[in-house]
């Protein structure tokens, strides 16, 4: 559930309320509204700080508190399986307090699908909201959103992940970071995203086609990792977390601080976390720790009614280890890890220690932000962003040289953009804006290998505009976007004597959409778009060369490849039936022509570490359709169950062949049981008590051809989770506290997407517990 | 906006494009590829001398690149000789013996000789600083005539106290595989 920023603070009696002011005679009143519909929503607890006083709101939604002396008061508002939420008020008369909070009564918890109250294009958002992010402190971007509908992770491992949405990743969607496009190496499967989800207050997954204003690949979703603005209350508040795994004995914790004030509100985010070799049922992991340290501190300051500045900087550490036993030399070496049930190299005996093969990775990122409103309804938006992505990668080498990296890659990359927002009449909006993208890529020269992929200078300018049309409770919205690209490249030949070789490509993308959303009656909704997009070819698929032992083949850019094109098309139906059942169902259908891919040749490279198959980037026709479905039963109050499922196809229309790399079909069903009343312990209450029961079934890969891999794809699993979840709220602070328990039944199990299925089994059970004490 | 404001942007924008997109990267500096093989030589020699017999695998551009070239000798029927590895970086002038490098990290490395030949048997005659075998130094015995092939496989950091690994059996070995190379073999 997540409170809508708009909160109507009604004032009665404006000078009465001055003639009785020191008198303890103010009663605030007030009621909470569900804005999905409209109707009341009782059983929220409302805390105020000053008073030591909760009162929970009726099946209506009202609540009062009478007597209140005139004064400073900090409310919190908080509500079964949703984030609380504070307010901070002057109080000086009667007050009424009316908050409209987006209640869960979606199918799944947070889901919002607006159009004018976001700044997204009409499509299907999936939100992550702060509870469950601060529930899932040991996960990294790609496990912190695989529980939506349509989305897995690509993974080497637990802690390098890349999200999947509809079946593409990497290169073909688009991961904003506080509105910034993140840079950093996103062509290898082994790269995961340099995001802290710790760092955002909620990250949302929008699964339609081509959302025109964001910088990056049009051709598919988009995840946003965003932060709420600093609620204007000029008190020190924030929170702190640690957790605890069982699985790694991994620690961490997390400070949030924030101060909003009218000369410069801030907020500060430290992270720290550290785990050790990870477990499946059978055996240690070995060499699978992690170590990440993170920091970012924001501002937000109003120069004036009309001008909002805004400050970000943020700074991602990590050093993760890669399993020992997957770092192979060639096919035989391969070949042998397929037939061992435990991978080489495995220790008896947990550890801490990262060695080789590993990964050392920096992420900076500097944004500013302007925004003026010219008029009330012209606002105009300046952005700069500059990123600073450092990555080594350390394999195990001969002579010492373990401690030279790899593959040493250093990228900067700069942004700047102008938007320009005209609301006009009739409840028509338009939406200009351009923008530039530089990165500068460059491989550090410490590694003694030729590097697998280029140097290069890359410049992106780009411009858009859309166009917006509210009609009742209609929404359409169409644009177009026009980027144009230019790539100096500086690569290294394969061939004696060792040459520089010099390209220089320019690309023309097109990309277009309209989106519309009608209600069907006032409990359905009717969501559809259609997007075209163009991707030009990335570098690593134009030009890298050479020994890519991560899939133990030669890997071979094509100079040859012709931009991408895109049409996807999505409809979505969604809404409740007498608000018992409630729905979401998404279809999708999308063909990419010119589809690059890895095609294996008809030969083997032979090399003094044996022969390689060899991998040449070529392109294909393609398409990829699927559903996402999901279902949630309100039974009682107390009892909800939630149904979803995931279908994905991908297939390769000019070679009649699967495509690989596709997610799994899935299913998942998710019980919950809330405590309707309170558990009280001494003084204290526990409120909110939430246990719930998460159940996840994966298919087999069964769409694929046996010649597209050295092995069958791993069988079909089940995955059973526990969580429990309670809150105390005391005078000045509240504590959050929740156990949870992923694969509960220590199951054995490899899934198709990780690349350690190839050596190892997938992780055994592992039981987290944390709190967060919010102040 | 004011249609100054909009001209200044165009202007300011066109300005970056046009001076960014000239820029171009800087020559890359060419790696030092120390740590390549490029050469594998494995001479045979009789003990009362003779004319050597040499089996070499080259690929001067390391993986990728150009294909490697393969040289191969006939042995003896019913003879002992005594082989020796060297390897090389032929990238380098003069050439670098990686050899040495093997040797001074004896213990994380093994040299394994897979016969497929009937009659012909290779045993080691080094020891690493544990006492197990490298198998720089070796020593071939034929017997009859025949034909087959030998593959020479460097493992670092095998298990060498895995059974069989000490009498050259690779398969407990483990580890990761720095040279695989095959060689077809003729004894006459």
């Amino acid at each position: 559930m997540r409170l809508n920023k708009q909160i109507l603070i009604l004032f009665f009696g404006l000078y009465y309320g001055l003639l009785f002011g020191q008198e303890c005679i103010i009663n605030i009143t007030g009621s909470v509204v569900d804005l999905g519909t409209g109707k009341g929503l009782g059983l929220v607890h409302v805390h105020v700080q000053e008073l030591e006083l909760e009162q929970i709101s009726d099946s209506t939604g009202k609540f009062v508190f009478r007597g209140v002396c005139p004064g400073k008061y900090h409310f919190s508002f908080s509500h079964i399986g949703c984030e609380s939420y504070d307010l901070f008020l002057v109080i000086d008369q009667d007050t009424m307090i009316e908050v409209q909070m987006d209640h869960s009564f979606h199918v799944s918890k947070g889901v919002a699908v607006k159009g004018k109250h976001t700044n997204h294009s009409i499509q299907r958002v999936e939100l992550i909201g702060e509870k469950a992010i601060e529930e899932n402190p040991n996960a990294n971007l790609g496990s912190m959103i695989e529980g939506v509908t349509g989305v897995s992770t690509l993974k080497n491992g637990n802690a390098i992940a890349k999200p999947v949405v509809h079946g593409l990743y990497g290169n073909r969607i688009t991961i904003l970071n506080h509105g910034i496009a993140q840079a950093g190496q996103q062509w290898g499967n082994d790269h995961s995203p340099e995001i802290d989800p710790q760092s955002a207050n909620r990250i949302s997954v929008i699964k339609g086609v081509s959302a025109l204003q964001y910088p990056g690949s049009n051709l598919g979703s988009v995840i946003l990792i965003q932060s709420k603005k600093i609620v204007p209350e000029p008190h020190l508040h924030g929170k702190v977390g640690y957790f605890f795994e069982s699985n790694g004995l991994s620690n961490g914790t997390h400070l949030q601080l924030q101060k909003g004030a009218p000369f410069l509100s801030w907020r500060l985010n430290i992270s720290a976390k550290q785990s050790g070799d990870r477990k499946t049922p059978d055996y240690f992991l070995t060499n699978t720790g992690q170590k990440e340290l993170n920091a970012s501190l924001q501002l937000e300051k109003r120069w004036s009614q009309r001008s909002f500045g805004e400050f970000y900087i943020s700074s991602y550490n990590t050093e993760l280890g890669v399993l020992r036993g997957s770092h192979i030399g060639n096919l035989t070496d391969l070949n042998e890890a397929f037939d061992r049930t435990i991978p080489f190299f495995t220790q008896n005996e947990f550890s801490y220690t990262i060695a080789s093969p590993k990964q050392v990775v920096h992420h900076h990122l500097l944004k500013v932000h302007q925004k003026f409103y010219i008029t009330d309804s012209l606002s105009l938006d300046l952005t700069y962003a500059a990123q600073l992505n450092n990555r080594k990668e350390f394999d195990v080498r001969r002579g010492g040289r373990s401690d030279l990296p790899a593959l040493s890659l250093r990228q900067l990359n700069q942004y700047a953009a102008a938007q320009i927002e005209k609301e006009l009449k009739a409840d028509w909006k338009l939406i200009g804006g351009i923008q530039f993208n530089y990165i500068d890529n460059t491989n550090n020269a410490e590694t003694g290998i030729i590097p697998l992929i280029p140097d290069y200078i890359s410049f992106k300018n780009s411009a858009y505009f859309l166009v917006k049309k509210k009609r009742k409770r209609s929404l359409l919205e169409m644009g177009a976007r026009y980027d144009h690209v230019q790539q100096n490249v500086a690569t290294i030949s394969q061939t004696l004597p060792r040459e520089i070789l010099r390209y220089a490509n320019q690309f023309h993308n097109w990309s277009s959409s309209l989106d519309w959303s009608l209600p069907l009656g006032a409990h359905k909704e009717l969501v559809s778009n259609i997007g075209l997009a163009m991707r030009n070819p990335a570098i690593n698929e134009l030009y890298s060369g050479g020994l890519h032992q991560g899939v133990s083949g030669i890997e071979l850019g094509n100079p040859d490849l012709k931009s991408e094109r895109s049409v996807k098309g999505t409809v979505a139906l969604n809404g409740d039936i007498r608000e018992k059942w409630f729905f979401e169902l998404l279809g999708y259908y999308q063909q990419i022509g010119n589809y690059f891919y890895l095609q294996p040749q008809n030969q083997f490279q032979l090399t003094i570490r044996g022969a390689f198959p060899v991998f040449k980037y070529e392109q294909t026709d393609a398409q990829l359709y699927g559903a996402d479905g999901s279902i949630l039963r309100q039974i009682s109050t107390s009892w909800s169950a939630k149904f979803k499922y995931s279908y994905l196809r991908g297939d390769d229309l000019s070679n009649k062949t699967p495509l690989i790399f596709m997610p799994s079909n899935n299913a998942g069903l998710d019980l919950v049981y809330e405590l309707p009343k309170h558990i009280e312990i001494g003084k204290s209450e526990l409120e909110n008590t939430a246990i719930s029961v998460t159940n996840r079934y994966v298919f087999k890969q069964s769409h694929l051809n046996i010649d597209q891999d050295f092995i069958a794809a791993p069988d079909a699993y089940f995955l059973l989770g526990l969580k429990a979840s309670t809150n105390a709220q005391w005078s000045k602070s509240r504590l959050h506290f929740f156990v949870k328990v992923s694969n509960a039944l220590n199951t054995n199990y490899r899934d198709y997407l990780n690349r350690l299925r190839y050596f190892a089994d997938d992780l055994g059970m592992n039981i987290t517990i944390g709190g967060n004490l919010k102040f | 906006m004011t249609t100054k404001l909009k001209n200044t942007l165009l202007i300011l924008c066109l300005g970056v494009t046009l001076f960014g997109c000239e820029k171009k990267p800087d020559d890359p500096v060419i790696p030092n590829e120390e740590e390549v093989i490029t050469t594998l030589i494995l001479t045979l020699t009789l003990s009362g001398g003779g004319v050597e017999r040499v089996f070499s695998f080259t690929d001067l551009d390391g993986d990728g690149g150009n294909n490697p070239v393969i040289t191969i000798d006939t042995l003896a029927a019913n003879t002992t000789y005594s082989g020796t590895l060297v390897l090389l970086n032929q990238q380098k002038s003069p050439e670098e013996d990686i050899t040495e490098e093997v040797k001074e990290e004896s213990a994380e490395h093994q040299f394994f000789y897979e016969v497929n030949a009937s009659n012909v048997t290779v045993s080691y005659r080094d020891k690493d600083t544990n006492g197990r075998p490298l198998g720089v130094s070796t020593e071939f015995v034929t017997g009859a005539s025949e034909s087959g092939s030998l593959k020479i496989t460097l493992r670092h950091e095998p298990n060498k106290s895995a059974a069989g690994v000490d009498a050259g059996q690779i398969q407990n070995a483990g580890g990761e595989t720095d040279i695989e190379v095959s060689f077809n073999l003729e004894v006459k």
